[in-house]
């Protein structure tokens, strides 16, 4: 599998998330976002011609959108079904509706940040109005989910690709001026999903500390040489 | 606004504090990282790392300590001091650096703090005694005064549904009482304001009872407390916003900012603990938990050792065995010597559960590196005391570690509540001769690898063994750290020199018989000190110029050679003069 990737976006993020962590290796192809503008350029636009990232390739199929990707993955590679659970239909219109709303995140939240960011020329007023509205919902949901034992965004005891959606653009919030002080439920859902086994970070998105005993820390500040 | 920071208000719910989890709370202003440790303790803290001001509520709840994202520093459970820094792996932080702390009471389902309290926490009437249960939080983008005024006509049903009349039955600082009333059901209220800042309030609503239907009622009050929000949020985006509250953050501690007050020379014992438990460890070892009679006791790290004064005005050294974040005690272990000259025996003999002691804050001569690949722990008898703080803060960071415990028999090696939790890392090395002793310490200090630290206490000949084979085995004298209980050393004072003290700019005549402490002593100066027998590192000054005559046991043979540096209550000078940094 390839992947169409830039280092900072959250769209991108959000594939590599998954496949860290159903284990599965692909290779990327880095993209020139900013400043050199490279997903409008004819190579990229063959590819998608929305002009956007991620694109994937996956054994002669081109696929295009996160939530796509996300869906496609998760059918093809996780044989447990969890991810991505197309035998439940309650569940799995939740995930959809869900998929949806990590949709509305990247045009507020997101815009927020590239406006910040990037210098992109947007009404950053309303893309953070818009961003804080969502929050309260998704707090509001994960506030109630957390009260009937629940911990994640869909129902059911396993993380959704629902969750991978999501996440990004909710940990990356604070770029675009976004904070989630009043978002406490947010908070510790952030938590629990970097605490999903193959979670990785990527610049401006921070591990958190194992809540298990079994974290292997490697020493992460060393000097090279000892002594005076 | 009418800013009152002595008065305690809830900032978040118990609920907001799961394990390992760090909430980010403000109050009139003031961010605040707020985080249960593993033992439950509750730290409420100003949200800034000391070092670079970043937010440590992005940082890591490690359960014991909390670790700061930006640069990895680390402040442990309860007294908010600086435990560790990776920059300076192999120092100790100084005791000064230490966050900024809140109050913090868990109580009712909420966490309480106030910005500068005045007075005790006390419960509001209403809650006393009652099963209370707390509702979801409401952050309102709102001041304090809109918030209230309408709060005060907040409608809810007692059963969640249905008509009810609601009254306000009592209105007080912080919060106002509701009583609502329907055909069959009546419910209280407390509706609490937490002033976040100047423009942004918290609703934190009580019920004096807990519901038949919880999760209804929570839906019910979240529904109608969200309705009362939007009305108020639209009112406040009409008016104009406030300006954030300035708060003044204290730049540094007031210990810091100003010189500390000319003390009295000589060791220093100047906390007083009250000996809550005294237990038999081991088989002549005796256990003691110290809590402090008021306030909090000063911040330790691993390898950190207390004077303790004893009722016959005696002074001894002895290590803390805490682990990393038990910070509402101290626990020392006390071997009776049976050459006792009057420290251990009044200890065993004396010294009661209840007694109060005076004792030194903790000081760390014997600092544990905690960037090692592999760090090796080597016991002697008693010497295990602060290898005990350091097997457990290598175990919680899950740092790779070796501990070896060489007693005369597990009876006598005790400490087993510890050793226990330390699990396959310990090995105990029981009844074994010296040379049977020596072979054990060739085999286990055999591969030495870059980045190895070894870490050694026991009793001087052991000791000595251990550094010289460690030393036959390729380690570095770098590599290698030690504590001894005592210099047996002779100690010389025969000679006499001059000392100049290049920062006082003063030079004085050490006669023989005279230590270069006492001399210091007897000009005024006020020069810190534990032991005062060359053991413990405390007394050390910086060499400018001149020899040194090293007759401690502190000091390793590559910092002996140096002369850079000198233990002022035992050493001397080989040169007619000496120029120390003091």
């Amino acid at each position: 599998m390839k992947l169409y990737d830039y280092e900072l976006s959250g769209n991108c993020y959000k594939v590599r998330l998954l496949l860290n962590i159903l284990g599965i290796t692909y290779e990327t192809r880095t993209v020139d976002f900013y400043p050199g503008r490279e997903h409008k350029s004819p190579e990229l636009m063959q590819l998608n011609p929305l002009g956007q990232l991620p694109i994937v390739e996956d054994g002669g199929q081109v696929l295009r959108d996160a939530q796509a990707i996300l869906t496609y993955i998760a059918v093809k590679y996780d044989a447990s079904g969890q991810w991505y659970p197309v035998t439940v239909p309650e569940q799995l219109g939740q995930v959809a509706q869900w998929l949806a709303f990590a949709d509305s995140i990247t045009a507020t939240a997101s815009a927020a940040r590239l406006h910040d960011t990037l210098f992109y020329e947007l009404d950053i007023g309303a893309a953070r109005a818009g961003a804080h509205l969502l929050f309260r919902i998704l707090d509001e949901h994960l506030w109630f989910a957390e009260q009937s034992g629940q911990s994640w965004i869909c129902p059911g005891d396993h993380p959704t690709i629902a969750d991978i959606a999501c996440f990004p653009y909710v940990i990356l919030s604070e770029e675009g001026g976004v904070s989630r002080q009043d978002y406490s439920a947010i908070r510790r859902w952030c938590d629990r999903v970097k605490r999903i086994p193959g979670f990785v970070p990527m610049s401006g998105v921070f591990p958190t500390s194992s809540a298990a005993q079994k974290l292997k820390e490697t020493p992460a500040f060393r000097r090279d040489t000892i002594g005076p | 606004m009418h800013i009152d920071l002595n008065q305690w208000h809830p900032i978040a719910s118990s609920s907001d504090l799961p394990k390992r989890h760090i909430f980010h709370g403000q109050l009139w202003g003031r961010e605040l990282a707020v985080w249960r440790a593993d033992d439950g303790h509750v730290n409420v803290w100003e949200n800034r790392c000391l070092h670079r001001g970043v937010r440590l509520s992005i940082g890591l709840n490690e359960g014991r300590e909390l670790r700061c994202l930006y640069h990895g520093w680390r402040y442990a459970n309860r007294t908010a001091g600086c435990t560790y820094i990776p920059a300076h792996p192999a120092d100790a932080p100084a005791r000064t650096i230490s966050n900024n702390t809140y109050p913090g009471i868990e109580a009712h389902g909420l966490i309480w703090s106030a910005a500068d309290p005045v007075g005790e926490f006390n419960t509001p009437e209403a809650l006393q005694g009652s099963d209370v249960f707390a509702l979801r939080a409401i952050p309102v983008n709102a001041a304090l005064e809109l918030v209230l005024s309408h709060a005060r006509g907040y409608q809810f049903s007692p059963s969640g549904e249905g008509e009810a009349s609601v009254s306000v039955q009592n209105e007080t600082a912080g919060f106002i009482t509701l009583h609502a009333k329907s055909a069959n059901a009546e419910a209280t209220l407390l509706l609490f304001f937490q002033p976040v800042d100047a423009g942004r309030t918290v609703l934190r609503g009580v019920l004096t009872a807990k519901p038949d239907t919880p999760v209804a009622l929570l839906r019910h009050h979240n529904q109608a407390m969200s309705a009362m929000r939007d009305q108020i949020e639209a009112k406040a985006a009409a008016m104009d916003r406030p300006e954030p509250i300035n708060v003044t953050f204290q730049r540094v501690d007031a210990e810091l900012a100003q010189m500390p007050a000319r003390a009295k020379s000589g060791p220093k014992a100047e906390l007083r603990v009250s000996v809550t438990h005294k237990w038999q460890v081991a088989t002549g070892i005796a256990g003691f938990r110290l809590e402090a009679l008021s306030g909090q006791l000063p911040t330790f790290q691993p390898g950190a050792h207390i004077d303790v004064r004893l009722p016959n005005g005696l002074q001894r050294q002895y290590s803390l065995t805490n682990g990393p974040g038990e910070t509402d005690h101290y626990a020392i272990g006390v071997k009776r010597d049976p050459a006792s000259r009057g420290g251990s025996e009044c200890l065993h003999d004396v010294v009661q559960q209840g007694d109060v002691l005076a004792i030194s804050a903790p000081r760390s001569n014997f600092p544990l590196r905690r960037d090692a690949l592999k760090t090796i722990l080597i016991a002697g008898g008693i010497g295990i005391t602060p290898m005990l703080a350091m097997a457990q803060t290598l175990k919680v960071q899950h740092l790779p570690f070796e501990m070896h415990c060489f007693a005369q028999s597990a009876a006598h090696l005790g400490f087993d509540d510890i050793l226990n939790t330390l699990g396959t890392s310990t090995t105990r090395h029981l009844g074994l001769d010296p040379d049977a002793t020596g072979a054990v310490l060739r085999d286990i200090l055999t591969g030495y690898g870059e980045a190895h630290h070894v870490y050694i206490c026991g009793p001087g000949p052991m000791l000595e063994a251990a550094r010289t084979i460690a030393g036959n085995c390729g380690w570095p004298e770098d590599a290698i750290h030690f504590e001894y209980f005592k210099n047996t050393n002779e100690i010389d004072d025969s000679s006499t020199f001059e000392v100049a003290l290049a920062r006082s700019a003063l030079t004085l005549q050490v006669p023989a018989g005279k230590s270069i402490l006492e001399v210091l002593r007897e000009n005024g100066i006020d020069a810190p000190s534990s032991c005062e027998q060359g053991a413990c590192g405390t007394c050390l000054a910086t060499v400018i110029e001149g020899e040194p005559e090293h007759q401690d046991v502190y000091l390793s043979p590559r910092e002996r050679a140096s002369n850079k540096s000198i233990i002022t209550c035992v050493s001397r000078a080989k040169s007619k003069r000496l120029v120390l940094d003091i």
